[in-house]
């Protein structure tokens, strides 16, 4: 049995009182699209801190394509092939769309001067926003900065993408654009772990869904299976998933 | 006339303080460390020049690149051990330890160079000549080419940062360390660089002030590191064009001072300092060049 590409061993981070993670275990494969809900504060983009180095486990290990990445810190794990995004886009705002993924393909990407300018061009068509190249990432609005947090972890080559709520914050339509730029991408073997509110977005593109809460996972399946699970839905009460998108879901999974 | 010649000679001391303050200011927008011992970086490189002339025997104006090189290696070192230490420990651990490296500093080229002045290059006629404009501005040329190489290297600094590899990385990590991480930047690196070019042009610095003038352990804290200072807010933080205008302002201000009143050579200087602080606390140029 070949190893999983990411995987989680007893994975224990606590900040205080506040407990992200307890004892967690978690694989992902390689090519493998993975949901993560949960209700706020739940410390979903806690856990993507520690699969992308920016925080260190209290306990437990990270092993990613078959090394153990624990001690290394997000640069280090970057270059190593783990994409990741930020909820709120934190695109370098002086530097123009090209340079932004410019230097993503140049330091994550480990190209030379050469073949990064055709890596970072790839990932701007890739993601649609070849057009603005030039202009300066801080004058991008909403969706063009999501794109481009996108593009920029693509141009580091990863075989995981990590991505924290894109689809927050925009509209039906813009949703839908992102959703199939991710499907093109997972579709050329890149796995994905998407952590998102917008749950529409995420069901029709996870083939595997779970939620995160109290520092462990409750339910791990198909997204109708995770979202039908009772303790799921008592955790989520009160936020956007009801029994009509519930049903939606069981519904879309069970058609042919 | 004797006004215009006092105009003419803060201008270009203005080029001399640039070269002081544009380390001062990088370090700052890159890594938000306040160098309190940048200043007496410059009289390192004065006396490390001093050293090599003695021993060596190269030229005076040789010396410059040997000990930018050996200023620059030691600021990517003391970066990447020392300062780095620092900057996990908070802001103002970084204060701290470069007021400590200062005391060290100073203390230890008085040990031993002892407090006695010294100049580099004494009686070069090349940097004594002069010319004169009308009859009353006298213009050294040796001046004139430290202002000159001010903008050359405030030039080139702006050109690496806006088209090298490098350049680039500097000014991701200075915007966004954790995000440039996550396009797998190793900060510290960058760090190291960033420190080696800030070393590196504090020393051309500390040579030409030797050459003009003279230095001793302690003039790093007594003068250059406040005109450096001075010169960087009156400029705007994090401007590199705005570190020569601030240098300008600031050594015109101190010659028209001096012309009225010896005395008042600093004291003008600092005045028009605590002017713009309160008339405009961003600086002359709040948002200029890259950096």
């Amino acid at each position: 049995m070949t190893s999983p590409l990411l995987e989680l061993d007893r994975v224990t981070k606590r900040f205080g009182r506040v407990v992200i993670a307890e004892d967690l275990s978690f694989s992902v494969g390689a090519g493998e699209t993975v949901g993560i809900v949960g209700p706020n504060g739940a410390g979903k983009t806690s856990l993507f801190g520690l699969i992308s180095g920016d925080l260190a486990p209290n306990a437990g290990q990270v092993s990613f394509a078959g090394r153990t990445v624990t001690r290394l810190d997000s640069a280090a794990r970057c270059r190593l092939g783990i994409g990741r995004t930020y909820q709120v886009p934190r695109p370098f705002v002086d530097m123009t769309v090209f340079e932004n993924v410019l230097v993503a393909a140049q330091q994550g990407g480990r190209l030379g001067r050469k073949a990064s300018y055709p890596a970072a061009a790839a990932a701007l068509e890739r993601t649609g926003i070849a057009g603005e190249a030039n202009v300066p990432a801080g004058r991008l609005g909403l969706l063009a900065r999501k794109r481009l947090e996108i593009a920029r972890a693509l141009a580091t080559g990863p075989q995981l993408l990590l991505l924290d709520e894109v689809a927050g914050g925009l509209t039906d339509p813009e949703v839908t654009v992102l959703v199939e730029i991710v499907r093109a991408v997972n579709a050329e073997g890149v796995a994905v772990i998407w952590i998102e509110h917008v749950v529409r977005a995420l069901t029709s593109l996870v083939t595997r869904m779970t939620c995160l809460y109290g520092g462990e996972f409750i339910g791990d399946g198909t997204p109708g299976e995770v979202l039908a699970d009772p303790r799921v839905r008592e955790v989520y009460l009160g936020s956007d998933i009801d029994a009509s998108t519930i049903q939606q879901v069981i519904k879309e999974e069970g058609a042919p | 006339m004797a006004w215009v010649n006092a105009i003419v000679q803060g201008l270009l001391t203005g080029g001399l303080y640039a070269l002081f303050a544009c380390g001062l200011s990088l370090l700052f927008g890159v890594m938000k460390v306040v160098n309190l011992a940048h200043g007496d970086l410059a009289t390192v490189a004065g006396y490390i020049g001093v050293g090599i002339i003695a021993v060596t025997r190269v030229p005076v104006l040789w010396s410059i690149p040997i000990v930018v090189v050996l200023m620059a290696v030691l600021g990517y070192v003391l970066q990447r051990s020392l300062i780095q230490a620092a900057i996990t420990r908070g802001e103002l651990t970084t204060l701290i330890v470069t007021f400590g490296l200062s005391i060290i500093i100073e203390n230890g080229l008085q040990q031993f160079f002892t407090a006695n002045s010294r100049g580099l290059g004494v009686g070069d006629s090349f940097i004594t000549s002069s010319f004169s404009i009308g009859s009353q501005v006298v213009i050294a040329w040796f001046n004139l080419a430290i202002f000159v190489l001010a903008v050359v290297v405030l030039l080139a600094l702006q050109q690496f940062m806006t088209r090298s590899r490098y350049g680039r990385l500097i000014r991701a990590v200075a915007d966004d360390r954790e995000a440039a991480q996550l396009s797998g930047a190793d900060y510290r690196h960058v760090f190291g660089i960033a420190a080696a070019i800030a070393f590196g042009t504090v020393a051309i610095a500390g040579i030409c002030d030797g050459m003009i003038t003279t230095i001793s352990p302690t003039i790093g804290t007594d003068t250059i590191l406040l005109f450096a200072f001075a010169s960087v807010v009156i400029g705007g933080l994090g401007s590199l064009w705005g570190t020569l205008l601030g240098g300008v302002v600031l050594g015109v201000a101190q010659a028209i001072g001096a012309q009225i009143n010896p005395a008042w050579e600093q004291l003008a200087g600092y005045l028009v300092f605590l002017l713009v602080l309160v008339i405009r606390p961003q600086g002359l140029t709040s948002r200029g060049a890259a950096a």
